[in-house]
């Protein structure tokens, strides 16, 4: 069986985003992309994650410039908010366009 | 990965996460709860002061709603900042309940001045009307499916209260029943729901030192 890097057929498949395709990235650039911007606690109660998976999974997003960090205090209490960049907004239409093609292009 | 990413759906879940903590459902429940204690006030204050006398009511009861959001649900929920949809959705909302409210508030001129003529039928379905008219329209706009339940029950409420009171089951044209009903149904469903959000959703600490220093 060809490798889906080196298999022209398969090809679509080597452009769908890693970075966003884990299932949690995934979730949180989902709904970074329907909001705004969203903080640390209100994404970890819609995702489900807790606060260290959080945290490095937005570590990664942060890494690949798809989101923005802004960290603040709320008179003595931090606050971290978060919000999708340029480049993540784009990257995700992207990865949206990629992943309907291969799962079209599948076939019954 | 076969399931079909819903943005609508994501955008949805993530408005009621913000805003369905039960605290609406009570303060509905304080508006209801007036025109249940009213029609005993009309006797002492006249019809208009009997009304007037809650706007204070309704004041400290929003208040107290918004000082409980601030300090009780917000560091257990979180801040979000919605997208342009859901904001221009809010304004259409906002439009279409000041246009419904004015369309009420003539509906509801015409029927005072015609009090005596308009049979209390009448007179009911059309106040039940407007109320599931614009129930339905803000659980529309607001994503809210409760709201039609609400809605109906409201919409109902005159016409039931107008029988009890036709046949002699209940004074004041059957208001203080019919929505006092209302009233307690709607503060039992939102206390029920803001305590199971209390429950499960403690305010969280773990972490915090990691990413929030």
């Amino acid at each position: 069986m060809a490798h889906p890097y080196t298999d022209p057929e398969l090809h679509p498949l080597a452009d769908i985003d890693q970075v966003i395709h884990a299932p949690a990235r995934l979730m949180v650039l989902t709904y970074l992309y329907v909001v705004e911007s969203a903080d640390y606690v209100f994404l970890m109660r819609l995702t489900g994650l807790t606060w260290g998976n959080l945290s490095t999974h937005l570590t990664k997003l942060e890494e690949a410039g798809y989101i923005s960090i802004h960290k603040e205090f709320k008179g003595k209490k931090p606050h971290t908010t978060i919000g999708l960049t340029k480049q993540g907004r784009t990257a995700f239409r992207e990865y949206k366009k990629s992943l309907q093609q291969v799962l079209n292009d599948l076939p019954d | 990965m076969a399931q079909q990413i819903s943005l609508k759906a994501a955008e949805r879940k993530a408005f009621r996460t913000s805003y369905d903590d039960g605290l609406w459902d009570i303060l509905l429940g304080c508006i209801f709860l007036m025109w249940a204690i009213a029609p005993y006030l009309s006797t002492s204050l006249g019809d208009f002061w009997s009304s007037a006398v809650f706007l204070p009511f309704w004041a400290l009861a929003y208040l107290t709603i918004w000082l409980i959001r601030k300090y009780v649900v917000t560091p257990r929920i979180g801040r979000v900042k919605f997208g342009r949809a859901r904001i221009i959705k809010l304004a259409k909302f906002t439009a279409v309940m000041l246009v419904a409210n004015i369309v009420a508030f003539i509906l509801g001129l015409i029927a005072a001045m015609n009090f005596e003529r308009v049979p209390g039928q009448t007179t009911s379905i059309i106040f039940g009307m407007i109320l599931l008219i614009g129930l339905s329209i803000a659980a529309y706009f607001l994503d809210f499916s409760r709201l039609y339940i609400y809605g109906l029950l409201v919409g109902l409420s005159p016409l039931v209260g107008e029988w009890l009171w036709t046949h002699g089951y209940a004074t004041h044209h059957g208001f203080p029943i019919t929505f006092g009903t209302l009233a307690g149904i709607m503060i039992l469903v939102g206390l029920a729901i803001f305590v199971r959000l209390l429950h499960d959703n403690p305010v969280p600490t773990e972490g915090l030192p990691s990413r929030e220093a």
